[in-house]
């Protein structure tokens, strides 16, 4: 598999990871005690860590291989609205739950189980890395359809190989 | 558990979350705070530095030369600012309330109007 394709799959990858975390953290919030505040915390580097792996996959796919091809793909085929609204809009809020996940472990080395103002701050990270992580998986999920349906009718309208032949 | 057991174990953990102010958990929530300050003007900075770079074709030239390409230098831009930021707002002792509600509520609130915002300016623009 070429490192691009690599590349590709590793981005979404640990931005889904990092949404997973982010849910683990909400709940564990949730119920928190003085005994699982240190896994609170382990969570919380989890969500930050992975969210960072995401934006320098993400930032090295985006940057050297999106611009080089897939772009014009999608620009050039029906739905040229998959670039110009999702993927705009998609690479400019990567950068909101970004934030969030690197403020995360600010506030969960806090003892939340008797600190309610950080017990709610925690809550709503949380809900917003995942919430808007799952926009952003959606909005790749649409990008990736838009490069798929440019290319599946790019292959309907070329004359199959057997007409090539005859012609010939 | 009566109207007043009830009334007197909330007081127990009014009391309970006050006793945790000891210094360290003091620093740390104000670090917080700080910290959450910092996020709330980060993730507007966010989107208004998208809009201007995205109307301002010289800012995103410049932005573009720095690093090699807009996305990376926008990117680069939000955490330094962000760690700057918290970094000034915790060296002045602000927000001087601490980490409150508060505090999430402004996050909380920047984060939806940002978030809709860019939604709305890439589906009109």
């Amino acid at each position: 598999m070429p490192m691009k394709d690599v590349i590709l799959f590793l981005h979404p990858t640990f931005g889904v990871l990092g949404l997973v975390a982010a849910v683990w953290v909400f709940v564990e919030t949730l119920n928190s005690t003085d005994a699982n505040q240190k896994r609170i915390w382990l969570a919380s580097l989890a969500v930050a860590g992975l969210f960072a792996l995401t934006w320098f996959f993400a930032e090295r796919y985006y940057t050297v291989y999106y611009h080089a091809g897939d772009q014009q793909i999608i620009q050039n085929g029906p739905v040229p609205w998959a670039h110009s609204f999702f993927m705009e809009t998609k690479e400019h809020l990567f950068f909101i739950p970004l934030i969030l996940a690197f403020y995360l472990p600010f506030v969960t080395r806090l003892r939340l189980s008797v600190n309610k103002p950080a017990r709610t701050m925690v809550l709503v990270l949380a809900a917003f890395i995942t919430l808007n992580g799952l926009a952003i998986e959606g909005a790749g999920a649409i990008i990736n359809w838009g490069a798929k349906t440019t290319l599946a009718q790019t292959v309907q309208m070329a004359p199959a190989a057997s007409q090539t032949k005859e012609v010939q | 558990m009566d109207t007043q057991n009830q009334a007197q174990a909330q007081g127990q953990g009014k009391l309970r979350e006050q006793a945790t102010g000891d210094t360290s958990e003091g620093a740390k929530a104000a670090t917080a705070a700080a910290f959450g300050l910092s996020a709330a003007i980060t993730v507007v900075f966010n989107v208004v530095l998208a809009f201007v770079k995205d109307s301002y074709p010289p800012l995103n030239a410049f932005m573009t030369q720095l690093t090699g390409h807009h996305w990376r230098t926008h990117g680069l831009a939000d955490v330094i600012l962000f760690v700057l930021l918290g970094w000034f707002f915790m060296a002045r002792g602000i927000p001087a309330g601490g980490l409150t509600n508060n505090t999430a509520v402004t996050l909380a609130g920047a984060v939806v109007i940002a978030s809709a915002a860019l939604g709305l300016w890439f589906l009109v623009v």
